[in-house]
């Protein structure tokens, strides 16, 4: 766990010393959560207490990218020549990916709350519990990213990630809901995990909790699980053959 | 016991053979070159000894323990500089120090990071990111890191390319220094550095490993004048 913990602090330098990454997975939401809310579509899904956690789950979506773009230039470099050499086990690397994301996704949060706020959403003590709740739900993204970044050189792994980034736009029923395309749209959306996700921080951060389904907590669980585990599987992998 | 011991190791790549059934023993404080022509298999032989990658058939033994069975405690105890100059581009000379560290978790961090800084005169670039080091400092850097576990077993591939002659004059000081108290298997292209560095040499060709034995005794074997003519001829199979 040691070994995690400093490869993760090896990591987090390396991520805010490319700062054009994590600007823009904090620019970007907190533009499109300004927009929407300055323009006031007469709709539901607009309000601040429904777009505001489709704002957060749309920010975690960009830990994906920073995780596989990450994972796989480290895989490039013969950085991981040297760390294949030492004692680091695989899961040494994995949480030491992972760990180093969870701050991007307080400071994140933090953001989207005070622009929200500015916009209406009353202050409230369950901001806590969804930044919380928030560092699970990130999981699921960093996880893909790990996938990614393990399977894909690092040409092709961000591009990858970009595509997850819109899956989450058009399928997790943030801009709009899922019935308005149809039934397939609407049946495929409910076994992808990104509507459960928004529907989880909503529930959390609303006090709605009623909303949450067992449905969504379970797609939820399975995949970011057999996404991990996978994840695991390919990276132990790769870190042979990629030297091999 | 040997350092280091093989039995017919062998590495293919798809149908490529890169190192053929290669036996050697090492003994311990012994300095070894591996020479060799472009492509004889001595990189890959040192990736196989340092077990970052597995060996297609054949048995290594470092210190007596087996690199399948005993993989994470032969960790603990080796270390490698790679041929590719392999640091953390982003991160200062200093935090790249304290990452390797962290991830042999060395007890005596500070004083241990000192001495290298000491020994390497890393001094006047202690703050600089990596990636902005010339090429010759990235390789001291390198080479640096790969003494921070206090390895029994080091291997160094290609350890002074790059450098200037008087860096390249300051890292034999160092390796001599090294040597008797730990392993060492180094790659080299410069003749003289084998020569003036090492117990005995081992010379690869197309992935075997044709010669074994102390310079002088190779270039009496090969009826040669002299330790680079030696060279040529048995990597060449007298040949040239
Ligand atoms: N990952 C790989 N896939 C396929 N072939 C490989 C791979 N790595 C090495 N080889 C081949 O194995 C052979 C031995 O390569 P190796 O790098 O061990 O040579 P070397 O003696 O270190 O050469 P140099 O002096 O140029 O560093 C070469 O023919 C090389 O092309
Ligand atoms: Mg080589």
């Amino acid at each position: 766990m040691m070994r995690a913990l400093n490869f993760s602090k090896r990591n987090f330098k390396e991520l805010i010393r490319d700062p054009l990454s994590t600007i823009f997975a904090l620019i970007l939401p907190l533009f499109l959560l300004f927009i929407f809310q300055t323009i006031k579509i007469p709709s539901e899904q607009f309000n601040i207490e429904n777009f505001t956690p489709g704002i957060i789950v749309f920010g975690s979506s960009f830990l994906t990218l920073f995780t596989s773009m990450l994972v796989s230039k480290d895989r490039a470099s013969s950085l991981l020549i040297r760390l294949g050499v030492s004692p680091m086990k695989t899961t040494d690397y994995i949480f030491g990916y992972v760990l180093s994301f969870i701050p991007v996704i307080i400071i994140q949060n933090i953001l989207f709350f005070i622009l929200a706020c500015f916009f209406g959403l009353q202050f409230s003590y369950s901001m806590i519990l969804t930044v919380l709740t928030s560092i699970i739900i990130g999981m699921l993204y960093i996880v893909i990213g790990l996938l990614l970044g393990s399977c894909f050189n690092d040409k092709t792994a961000p591009p990858l990630s970009s595509i997850i980034i819109q899956l989450v736009c058009f399928t997790s029923g943030m801009y709009f809901p899922k019935e308005m395309v149809g039934d397939i749209f609407a049946k495929i959306c409910g076994y992808l995990p990104f509507e459960s996700c928004v529907t989880i921080i909503k529930g959390i951060m609303n006090n709605t909790i009623e909303i949450i389904s067992l449905k969504n907590i379970v797609v939820f669980v399975v995949y970011t699980i057999v996404i991990l585990v996978l994840s695991i599987i390919v990276f132990k992998k790769k870190m042979i053959s990629d030297n091999n | 016991m040997f350092a280091i011991e093989t039995k017919t190791l062998t590495k293919k790549f798809k149908e490529k053979t890169a190192v053929n059934a290669i036996n050697l023993k090492i003994n311990k404080g012994e300095l070894f070159a591996l020479l060799g022509t472009n492509g004889a298999g001595k990189t890959t032989t040192i990736k196989m000894l340092s077990t970052l990658i597995l060996p297609t058939s054949g048995d290594i033994k470092i210190n007596g323990l087996d690199i399948l069975k005993d993989r994470q405690k032969i960790k603990e105890i080796l270390n490698v500089s790679p041929q590719e100059t392999a640091i953390a581009s982003n991160l200062t000379v200093m935090e790249n120090l304290e990452f390797m560290a962290g991830v042999y978790q060395i007890k005596n961090k500070q004083q241990k990071i000192d001495e290298l800084i000491k020994i390497f005169k890393l001094n006047e670039v202690i703050k600089q990111k990596a990636k902005t080091l010339s090429g010759g400092w990235q390789r001291k850097v390198s080479i640096a890191i790969s003494l921070i576990n206090e390895p029994k077993i080091l291997f160094l591939d290609e350890p002074t390319l790059g450098l200037d002659v008087i860096s390249r004059k300051e890292l034999w000081k160092v390796i001599k220094e090294l040597k008797g108290k730990i392993t060492i298997m180094l790659t080299t292209h410069y003749m003289e550095e084998a020569e003036s560095l090492s117990d005995r040499i081992g010379i690869m060709a197309n992935g075997d490993l044709i010669d074994v034995g102390t310079s002088e005794e190779l270039i009496k074997k090969s009826n040669t004048k002299d330790f680079e003519d030696a060279f040529v001829k048995i990597a060449t199979g007298g040949e040239l």
